[in-house]
C-alpha cells in the first residue's frame, strides 16, 4: 500500500467526500442495510417490549403463550398498584438522590485526578495507572464483606453515608482513564496560554480545559450515574432500613419467597428503566464521540 | 406504606446533603494539610499534582485497598459458619485454603479447572461476538442516512435498561413454557428448547443474553473510533485501487485500534467479572453453568466459606492481573493507558506538530 | 488569603453543625426502639400482616418502635450473619425454622427456652427448632406443607394412591392440559415422595446424608415415570409455571403449600379441594411432606431493655387472638395449641385437609448440614427429570455432592 496523504485542504474534500460516500452505496445496497438494521433494531428492542406486555397484563392471566405486545385485556392496572402498595415513588427518589450526587461527586474527583495523569509526570505514574487498571478486575463479591465492616466500624452503616461515599469513588478508576485519554488530546499550549496571560494552573484548567471537555465529562456523568443508579450488591449490604432502600432492593422485595406478582414487578421494571432511558438518549449524542475522542485524534 | 411527604424529602436531602458536605469539608481539609506540608513546608515539586490526586486516592484507598488487605488477611484464616465468631489465623490456614482452590471441589462437584476453562470460553465467546456484532452495526451506521439517529438510539435499548430488570426479563422468556424464544420455536414448528435444565442450552441462553446486553456498548465505541477516521484516508485508498474489503483491513482497522484495543481489554475485564448474567440466568443452580465469580459467591455467602472464598477471590484477581500484565508487555503500555504525559511545548512550534504522535497509523515512525 | 482562610473555617464550621443535625435519626417516640427483619413477603400478603401486628402493638406502647425490614429468605441468612459479623445484627428475626441451623452453627442467635413458656405452643412445631437439646426459635405458625390441591371441576374425587393418580391424570392430561403438575427445580417437592418410599435423607444421627439408597433411587425413578412414561406433567415446570398452569385451568391437580391456599381459594372458592398427596401404591406408605413454620428469633445481643420489649411483643403476636386472625387472614395452621382446637379451624374444609396432610408430615431437618443436602439434591433432580441422568447415577452423585458440601462447611 502506498504512502497516504494525511492531509487535503478542506473545501477539496469535502466535494471528494461527498462524491466517494454517495458513489459508494448503491440504492440495492442501502435497502439492504437498512433491512438488516431493521432486524437489529427488532431484536434489540423486542425483549424491552416483552416486559411491557407482562406488565400490561391482567392480573388474573400470569403467562400466556400469546406473543401480542399489547395482550388482551391490557390494563394498567398493576401500574397503579405499584404506586398505591408499595413504596415505589420513595425507591426511586431515594436512589435519585443518592445517584445524582454521587455523580456529581464522582465527576469532579475524577476530572481533576484525571488532570493531574495528564500533565505531569511524577514517580509513581505508572504504578498508579497500572493500579487503576486493577481495580477494574476485583471481584465484586470480593469487597462486600470487607465494606460492611469497614462501614459499621466507622458508624455509616443505616445511612446512605456509606453509600455515598463509596458510589462517588467506585467508577472513578474508569472516568479518570476516559478523562484522561480527552485531556490529552487537548494541547498544551492553550493552558500556557493562559498562563502567560496570568491565569493560575488551575485557572488555566477551570476556564480552560474544562468547558472543552464537555462531551467527556457528560460521558463521564452519564457512567457515574449508570453505575449508583443500578448498583445491587453495595446497596443491599449498606441499607439496613426499609425507608432508605433504592429501587434495586425495592424491586427485590417484591419477588415473594415462591411467588411473584410479574404484572406488579413488570410494570415497576419498566417503570425503573424510563428516567434511565430517557437518561441516555438525551445524552447520546456525546456517546459516540466522548467515548473515543483522544484515542485516535492524531 | 411510606408514601413521599415533603418531611421524608427534606429529611432525606439533608442526610444526603451533610454527606456530601463533609465529603467536601474532608476533601478541603486535606487539601490544606498537603498545601501546608508539601507545599510550603517541603516546597516539593510536585504539589500540585499530589492535592488534584489526593481525594480519589484516598477514596480508593478505604474502597478498594483495605478491602483487598481484609481479604488477604482473611485467606489466612479458617472461618467458615462454625467457626463466625472466633476463626483462627495462621500460614497452614492460608495453605489450606490456597490448596483446596486448586483440589478440591469450589462448590459441591466441581473443580478450580473446569470453571477457569468455561470462564475463558464464556469471556472468549462473548468478546468476540460483542466486536464483531458492534462492528458490523457501526459500519452500517457509519454514514448519512436517514433515520440514522432512530436506529442508533432503537440499539442502545438494551444498554440503557438497568442490567438487573433485563436479565430478570430474559431470565423469563428462557421459560419452557411461556419464554417466547419457545413460543417462536413451536410456531415453526420446532421443539422448545429446556433452556433452564439442560446444561448445554443454558450456557447458550446465558452467552444470548449477554451478547444482547454488550454489542450496544461496543458499537458505540466502534462508532466514534470509525467517525473520526478521516474520510480522506478512504478517499485515498480508493483512489490507489482498493476495493472495500482492504479499504478495511489496511485503513480501517488500524486507525481504530487505538479506540479497539482498550474496548478489548475492559471487554475481557467486565465479562470475566460479569456477575448478574450468569448469576441470574442459571436459575437451576446447575454447576455445568457457573463461572469463576459467581462460584466465588455462592462460596462466600450459599456456603459461608469465608476463608476459603477469600482465597478464591486472590486467585481470580491475580489472574486477571496476569493477563493484563503479559498483554502490556506484549503490545506496550501507550495501547491501554493512552500517550504518556505531553511535554510542554516551546512556544512557537505550531499546533499541529504538538498534537501528532510519533507514531503513524500503522506504527511507522513519522520525522 | 487570610480572607479565603476565614471563609473556609467559617464554612467547615458550619458543614460540621449541618451533619451533626442531619445524623439524628428521627428518635421514637421512648425509650425502645427495636429493629426486626423479616423474609414474610408482599407477595403473599404476609409481609401486610407482619406490618399490621406491629402497627397494633406500638399502638398500645406507645413508647416502642419496631422497625420492620423485608429480605428474601435468602438474603436474610447471608445479611443476618454478615451483620452479626460487624455486630449491627437487627434485635429479631420472623424467619424460616431452618434458619436456625446455620445461626446456631455461627453462634448469632440465642436459645428461647428459658426466656417463654413454649408449653403452650404444638408440640412439632418446637421440636423444630430443637438443636443440642435447646429451642432456638418461638413458634408463630405451624405447616409449610406440601398438599395435593385440585381442580374439583376437573376432579371430583382426589386419587388416593398413586396408582390412581397415574389413572386420572393419564385421562386429563390432554388438549394443552396437564393431570398434575409440580415444582420441578426445588428437592422440596421431592422428599414428600422419598418418605412415601420409605427414605429419609439423614440417618439417625440426623447429620449424617443418607442419599444415595434404594428409596431414593425408587423416588427419582418415580418421578422420571411421570414425565416420561406416563407422560402426566409438563416437560419443564418451575413455581411460575406450575401455578400460571393450574391457575388457568391448565392443571387438574397440583401439589403446593398451604402458603398458596389463599391465593386458590380466591380464585377458584369451592371448585378447590385439598388432600393428603397420594399413598404410594408399591410401599402403601404415606408420602411424608416436610412441615415447618415460621418462628421468631432473637439475636444473641439482645438483653436488658429491649429484650424484656420482644418478650412482651412476641407473648402479644402469639397470642390466642392474633394467632386466629393469621389463620383468617393467611390460611396458616397456628402455632397456639388452644387456637388450633378452634372451630374456626375443625369447621374449614381446606384448613382441615391441611391439617389431615400435616399428620402425616416429618419434622423439616434444620441442623446446618441440611443446606448441603438441598444443594445436592437440586440438580440431580433436574438431571434425572430431563433425563440426562439415570436415577441410580443421580442418587450417587447427590451422596457424594453432600457429603463434600458438608465437609466444607468446617
Amino acid at each position: 500500500m502506498s504512502t497516504i496523504r494525511s492531509r487535503s485542504p478542506k473545501g477539496v474534500g469535502v466535494m471528494r467526500r461527498f462524491f466517494v460516500r454517495s458513489r459508494g452505496d448503491s440504492p440495492f445496497q442501502r435497502t439492504l442495510i437498512h433491512i438488516a438494521l431493521i432486524i437489529a433494531c427488532v431484536i434489540a428492542v423486542y425483549p424491552a417490549l416483552r416486559i411491557l406486555t407482562v406488565s400490561l397484563r391482567p392480573l388474573n392471566i400470569l403467562m400466556s403463550t400469546s406473543l401480542a405486545i399489547i395482550p388482551q385485556g391490557a390494563t394498567l392496572k398493576n401500574f397503579a398498584t405499584v404506586f398505591a402498595q408499595t413504596d415505589f415513588v420513595r425507591w426511586i427518589w431515594n436512589s435519585l438522590i443518592i445517584t445524582l450526587s454521587t455523580a456529581i461527586v464522582g465527576v469532579i474527583i475524577a476530572s481533576t485526578s484525571a488532570y493531574a495523569f495528564s500533565r505531569w509526570s511524577f514517580p509513581g505514574r505508572t504504578g498508579a495507572l497500572v493500579f487503576l487498571l486493577a481495580t477494574q478486575m476485583i471481584p465484586a463479591a470480593m469487597l462486600m464483606i470487607p465494606l460492611y465492616i469497614l462501614s459499621a466500624r466507622l458508624g455509616i452503616i443505616n445511612s446512605w453515608r456509606g453509600l455515598v461515599i463509596a458510589y462517588s469513588v467506585q467508577a472513578v478508576p474508569f472516568s479518570i482513564w476516559i478523562l484522561k485519554g480527552y485531556y490529552d488530546t487537548v494541547p498544551y499550549e492553550l493552558e500556557q496560554a493562559a498562563m502567560i496571560d496570568g491565569a493560575s494552573r488551575m485557572g488555566s484548567f477551570y476556564r480552560i480545559i474544562l468547558p472543552l471537555s464537555t462531551p467527556a465529562l457528560a460521558i463521564v456523568f452519564l457512567f457515574n450515574f449508570m453505575q449508583a443508579w443500578n448498583d445491587f450488591l453495595l446497596a443491599r449490604i449498606m441499607l439496613q432500613k426499609s425507608e432508605l432502600l433504592t429501587w434495586p432492593l425495592g424491586l427485590q422485595t417484591m419477588q415473594g419467597q415462591f411467588q411473584t406478582q410479574w404484572g406488579n414487578f413488570s410494570a415497576a421494571a419498566l417503570m425503573i428503566s424510563i428516567p434511565v432511558m430517557i437518561l441516555f438518549f438525551f445524552s447520546s449524542r456525546w456517546l459516540v464521540s466522548g467515548l473515543t475522542l483522544g484515542s485516535v485524534k492524531g | 406504606m411510606h408514601s413521599l411527604t415533603t418531611d421524608i424529602v427534606l429529611r432525606s436531602l439533608g442526610q444526603v446533603g451533610s454527606t456530601v458536605l463533609a465529603i467536601l469539608a474532608g476533601v478541603i481539609v486535606l487539601e490544606t494539610a498537603i498545601y501546608l506540608i508539601f507545599g510550603k513546608l517541603l516546597k516539593h515539586r510536585h504539589t500540585l499534582p499530589i492535592m488534584l490526586l489526593a481525594p480519589a486516592a484516598i477514596g480508593l484507598l478505604a474502597l478498594i485497598v483495605y478491602p483487598i488487605i481484609y481479604e488477604v488477611v482473611l485467606s489466612f484464616s479458617n472461618m467458615s459458619l462454625f467457626t463466625f465468631r472466633n476463626p483462627k489465623f495462621g500460614l497452614m490456614y492460608a495453605e489450606r485454603n490456597f490448596g483446596d482452590v486448586f483440589t478440591q471441589p469450589v462448590l459441591k462437584l466441581v473443580h478450580f479447572l473446569p470453571v477457569f476453562l468455561r470462564t475463558v470460553l464464556w469471556t472468549t465467546i462473548q468478546v468476540t461476538f460483542h466486536v464483531t456484532f458492534g462492528m458490523i452495526l457501526a459500519l452500517l451506521l457509519n454514514r448519512p442516512m436517514k433515520l440514522r439517529g432512530l436506529y442508533r438510539t432503537l440499539l442502545i435499548v438494551p444498554w440503557a435498561i438497568p442490567q438487573v430488570v433485563a436479565v430478570l426479563a430474559w431470565r423469563g422468556e428462557f421459560q419452557f413454557e411461556y419464554g417466547f424464544l419457545n413460543i417462536v420455536l413451536r410456531d415453526i414448528g420446532l421443539h422448545g428448547i429446556e433452556w433452564k435444565s439442560s446444561p448445554f442450552w443454558n450456557f447458550v441462553a446465558i452467552n444470548i443474553t449477554n451478547i444482547w446486553l454488550g454489542v450496544p456498548f461496543m458499537m458505540v465505541i466502534l462508532l466514534g473510533g470509525l467517525q473520526s477516521i478521516d474520510k480522506t484516508y478512504y478517499e485515498a485508498a480508493e483512489m490507489d485501487g482498493a476495493g472495500p474489503w482492504r479499504r478495511f483491513r489496511d485503513v480501517t482497522l488500524p486507525l481504530i485500534n487505538p479506540v479497539l484495543t482498550p474496548a478489548v481489554i475492559l471487554g475481557v475485564i467486565w465479562t470475566t467479572n460479569n456477575f448478574n448474567v450468569p448469576y441470574f440466568i442459571n436459575e437451576y443452580n446447575l454447576e455445568s453453568s457457573e463461572i469463576l465469580v459467581t462460584a466465588l459467591f455462592r462460596a462466600a455467602f450459599d456456603y459461608s466459606r469465608f476463608g476459603f472464598s477469600a482465597a478464591f477471590a486472590i486467585v481470580i484477581f491475580l489472574i486477571l492481573l496476569i493477563f493484563a500484565v503479559i498483554y502490556i508487555r506484549f503490545s506496550g503500555l501507550e495501547s491501554v493507558m493512552g500517550r504518556s504525559v505531553q511535554k510542554p511545548v516551546p512556544a512557537g512550534i505550531g499546533r499541529k506538530t504538538a498534537t501528532r504522535s510519533p507514531k503513524g497509523p500503522r506504527g511507522e515512525v513519522r520525522t | 488569603m487570610k480572607k479565603v482562610l476565614l471563609v473556609l473555617s467559617l464554612f467547615l464550621l458550619a458543614t460540621f453543625a449541618a451533619f451533626a443535625t442531619g445524623s439524628q435519626e428521627p428518635k421514637a417516640a421512648g425509650p425502645v426502639s427495636l429493629s426486626m427483619w423479616t423474609q414474610e413477603s408482599e407477595n403473599e400478603n404476609s409481609y401486610q400482616y407482619v406490618q399490621s401486628l406491629i402497627a397494633g402493638y406500638v399502638k398500645d406502647h406507645p413508647t416502642v418502635a419496631i422497625h420492620l425490614l423485608q429480605k428474601g429468605t435468602e438474603a436474610l441468612r447471608q445479611d443476618f450473619l454478615t451483620a452479626s459479623l460487624a455486630g449491627q445484627a437487627p434485635d429479631f428475626l420472623w424467619t424460616v425454622s431452618d434458619h436456625a441451623g446455620p445461626f446456631t452453627a455461627a453462634g448469632v442467635i440465642q436459645p428461647v427456652g428459658k426466656l417463654f413458656d413454649l408449653s403452650k405452643y404444638v408440640a412439632s412445631a418446637v421440636d423444630a427448632v430443637r438443636l443440642d437439646g435447646q429451642e432456638w426459635g418461638v413458634p408463630i405458625s405451624n405447616g409449610n406443607e406440601l398438599m395435593l390441591l385440585y381442580n374439583k371441576s376437573l376432579v371430583p374425587t382426589p386419587p388416593q394412591n398413586t396408582d390412581e393418580l397415574i389413572k386420572m391424570g393419564r385421562a386429563l392430561t390432554k388438549d394443552g392440559v396437564y393431570g398434575l403438575v409440580f415444582n420441578q427445580v426445588e428437592p422440596f417437592w421431592l422428599v414428600p415422595w422419598l418418605g412415601g418410599f420409605g427414605g429419609k435423607v439423614f440417618a439417625d444421627d440426623g447429620t449424617t446424608p443418607t442419599l444415595n439408597t434404594p428409596q431414593m433411587v425408587s423416588t427419582l425413578q418415580f418421578l422420571y415415570d411421570l414425565k416420561y412414561k406416563y407422560q402426566i406433567i409438563p416437560k419443564e415446570s418451575d413455581y411460575a409455571a406450575m401455578d400460571s398452569l393450574f391457575k388457568t385451568g391448565k392443571a387438574a391437580m397440583i401439589i403446593n403449600g398451604d402458603w398458596s391456599l389463599g391465593e386458590y381459594q380466591k380464585l377458584l372458592g369451592d371448585m378447590l379441594g385439598v388432600a393428603r398427596i397420594p399413598k404410594v401404591s408399591a410401599t402403601g406408605l404415606w408420602p411424608a411432606p416436610y412441615t415447618s413454620g415460621k418462628f421468631f428469633m432473637l439475636s444473641k445481643d439482645l438483653a436488658g431493655d429491649k429484650l424484656a420489649v420482644v418478650k412482651d411483643f412476641v407473648n402479644w403476636a402469639t397470642d390466642k387472638d392474633n394467632q386466629l386472625t393469621m389463620v383468617k387472614d393467611l390460611a396458616r395452621l397456628p402455632a397456639l395449641k388452644v387456637a388450633l382446637s378452634d372451630p374456626l379451624i375443625t369447621s374449614d374444609p381446606i384448613l382441615k385437609g391441611a391439617a389431615e396432610q400435616m399428620t402425616v408430615g416429618t419434622p423439616m431437618p434444620i441442623v446446618v448440614q441440611m443446606r448441603a443436602v438441598w444443594d445436592a439434591m437440586k440438580p440431580e433432580m433436574n438431571a434425572v427429570l430431563s433425563s440426562s441422568e439415570s436415577p441410580a447415577a443421580a442418587a450417587a452423585k447427590m451422596q457424594q455432592a453432600a457429603v463434600t458440601g458438608i465437609q466444607n462447611m468446617h
